[in-house]
């Protein structure tokens, strides 16, 4: 019979006191405490900095960016029956309506409209491309050529940075004067995100790189997914375990931490070395991306089919399943987000790339957004670095647009392949 | 030694397995077990943890060949026919010999996709008709038609433990098999879900062969009508459950079945 003890004071005094309850034990107790509210201490810090970082750099990027999507315009009136400008509806829509027009003296119609409205100096701070604008309105309404119009035109750089209060004091005297009366304003330029890259900052768009980085993608996906997807089910349910896979699995993780450029030096010994005339075009830029991205989906494929439980392939094998069934009916479907959280990593990656493409000649000017997968093209992150290398001040900004539209795009992929991921999620 | 009570040859017996070993590496699981297995009774695999009863209800649908180290000699025969041999496919045998394991297994899918998913792979039902006809059937075999029969969309794990392991006999028997094997059915149930297993064994033998492992001697007691009491890889003592229970030949079966190890 063990008495149970009595808390007294005679019967304290004969108790033996327990290892866990002296002094020194309390103050072990203490120190315990605190190891664990310092931990948590500093992992909230470590997670409040990387949140400022981040809400700095997205701010940061906003505010640039707004003005980015805007630009300085001057108004200026045309009478286009006045000015012998002719077309009708086919003429004016053709693909080849810039050089009609152009030989029709556009151009010098609207420098002399310019010029009768806001006089000599101003006029000459109108965009060299600014009669290409006109063009495009001519395109999209016909009917103006019939019609005195009033319209929104590019100034050039130092105009545009005069309206800022920067640059000369001329110029910033000029756009102050013509702010006044109403010419001269910034406005929202939803152009940006329908034309190409142009000379002149205020002509440029971000539509050719973002097709092209469209296309690019679509061919590093339809490559590398089934390839990844299907290497990894064969690595993990068929390939023998000897020598051969052990050397293939260790390939396999030292090409995923294989720097990009190489990737592009790959591309171009190889791929351009057999289709010489596909420089430059998205099909070998996707084809490039897939050989960086595919090891990402093998790795992430082989883990999200391991922790497919195995009484599952138990049962469907037990039931009469033929192995491919077992696959294709139950580890594929169980697998299949683990899968996709490894596709989004890898085609995050390759969207943020331009060290490879570099290297097989997607760093062109692009005026017009590529036709198909094999006409020239360039991709958003390669237009930030080639905008990012302009003198001119007017860059600055459309850079920080160009990263919107690449952050935005990222995320609006991001968020398809995490919606497909749960909406296959199940639970077992 | 092995004890084979008398009358237990049996020509007519669904299995025959003779001189079966298995090993595991170089590891005998199993030492050279025959035994005949009769279509009308329940047999009972009982003995200690590790003694390998598992290992050896796994020959009979060749489950081990699933593990690549496992190694399985001796002659197994299923109505005659040698199941190792190059007549009879893997694929064809399962459906011939279902499993229920240890731990309920249902697919992560709707109660009727895992009834339904046997037959259809092995395109035993033309129409969708003739499938909702097995669903129902095989539930109702299963003593689960009735609790599920307005929730056949709901997922199968999402059942408690007792529905999940009979929606498991009720997906084994949506093929039809000869034989089911039941590997320690109801060692992770409570006992009222375990009674219900139990019942269920009951009705299922004589339209099924019926081979169970069980940890449980009073389980086998209930349930089976033969046993097969197994130590340390060998079969030490086959014979009818009465006889085994009250009647043992072999000490070491004496000693396990009151309780002296296990």
């Amino acid at each position: 019979m063990s008495s149970i003890p009595v808390s007294g004071s005679g019967a304290a005094a004969k108790q033996p006191v327990g290892p866990t309850r002296t002094a020194a034990f309390e103050k072990r107790l203490a120190s315990r405490y605190r190891a664990e509210r310092n931990f948590k201490l500093v992992g909230l810090g470590a997670v409040i900095f990387s949140v400022a970082v981040l809400v700095f750099l997205l701010g940061n990027m906003a505010v640039n960016g707004v003005a980015g999507f805007q630009r300085a315009e001057l108004a200026v009136t045309i009478d286009f029956p006045a000015s012998g400008i002719t077309g009708d509806a086919t003429s004016l829509t053709a693909p080849s309506a810039g050089q009609t027009l152009e030989m029709q003296g556009l151009p010098d119609v609207v420098t002399l409209s310019a010029e009768q409205q806001l006089g000599k100096d101003a006029a000459a701070q109108l965009s060299p491309a600014a009669w290409r604008d006109v063009a495009a309105a001519l395109a999209e309404d016909p009917g103006l050529v019939d019609r005195t119009a009033t319209l929104h035109l590019p100034v050039n750089s130092a105009l545009a940075a005069g309206l800022e209060g920067e640059g000369s004091a001329e110029t910033q005297a000029l756009a102050k004067k013509l702010a006044a009366q109403g010419k001269l304003a910034r406005n929202w330029d939803w152009g940006f995100l329908a034309r190409s890259d142009a000379t002149a900052p205020q002509s440029v768009g971000i539509w050719g790189a973002l097709k092209g980085s469209m296309l690019t993608m679509l061919v590093t996906l339809v490559l590398a997914f089934p390839i990844g997807v299907l290497s990894a089910l064969y690595l993990e349910e068929y390939a023998p375990r000897n020598r051969w896979t052990d050397i293939i699995e260790v390939s396999i993780s030292n090409l995923a931490a294989v720097p990009s450029i190489i990737f592009g030096l790959l591309g171009l010994a190889v791929f351009l070395a057999l289709f010489p005339n596909l420089r430059s075009a998205p099909l070998i830029g996707g084809m490039t991306l897939a050989l960086m991205t595919m090891p990402v989906i093998v790795i992430s494929g082989r883990n999200a089919i391991k922790a497919v439980p195995p009484s599952i392939r138990d049962g469907a094998l037990a039931i009469g399943a033929s192995p491919v069934q077992v696959v294709f009916h139950h580890v594929l479907p169980l697998a299949l987000p683990g899968m996709l959280t490894g596709t989004i990593i890898g085609m995050a990656r390759a969207l943020g790339e331009t060290a490879p493409l570099l290297l097989i000649g997607m760093r062109i000017f692009v005026a017009t957004p590529p036709e198909g997968f094999a006409s020239p093209a360039t991709v958003l992150p390669m237009q930030i670095f080639l905008w990012s290398d302009e003198i001119d001040r007017g860059f600055v900004e459309r850079t920080s647009a160009a990263i919107i539209v690449l952050l935005v795009f990222l995320l609006a992929m991001n968020g398809l392949a995490i919606y497909l991921r749960n909406k296959f999620e199940k639970r077992w | 030694m092995t004890v084979i009570h008398p009358n237990m040859a049996d020509e007519g017996a669904k299995i025959h397995a003779r001189d079966v070993c298995v090993f595991y590496g170089d590891k005998k699981a199993i030492d050279n077990v025959s035994l005949d297995i009769s279509p009308d009774y329940v047999t009972a695999f009982i003995g200690p943890s590790g003694c390998g009863k598992s290992t050896f209800l796994r020959c009979f649908n060749r489950m081990n060949d699933t593990i690549g180290a496992a190694k399985v000699t001796g002659l197994i025969e299923l109505d005659g026919e040698d199941i190792h041999g190059p007549n009879m496919d893997v694929v064809q045998l399962r459906a011939r010999v279902g499993m229920v394991f240890q731990k309920p297994n249902p697919f992560p899918k709707s109660i009727y996709e895992n009834i339904a998913y046997g037959p259809k792979i092995h395109g035993l039902a033309e129409k969708k008709a003739d499938l909702d006809v097995i669903v129902e059937r095989s539930l109702t075999r299963a003593g689960l038609w009735d609790e599920v029969k307005d929730r056949l969309d709901d997922s199968g794990t999402a059942l408690s433990g007792g529905q999940q392991q009979r929606l498991c006999i009720a997906r084994a028997i949506a093929v039809d098999p000869e034989v089911i094997l039941m590997d320690e059915p109801a060692s992770a149930l409570d006992p009222i879900a375990t009674a219900k297993i139990e019942e269920l064994i009951d009705d299922l033998s004589g339209r099924y062969a019926i081979v169970i492992v069980t940890h449980s001697m009073q389980q086998a007691a209930r349930v089976s009508q033969r046993t097969a009491f197994f130590h340390l890889g060998k079969m030490v003592e086959y014979g009818p459950t009465s006889e085994i229970f009250t009647n043992p030949i072999e000490e070491r079966t004496k000693d396990y079945i009151t309780g002296r190890y296990g």
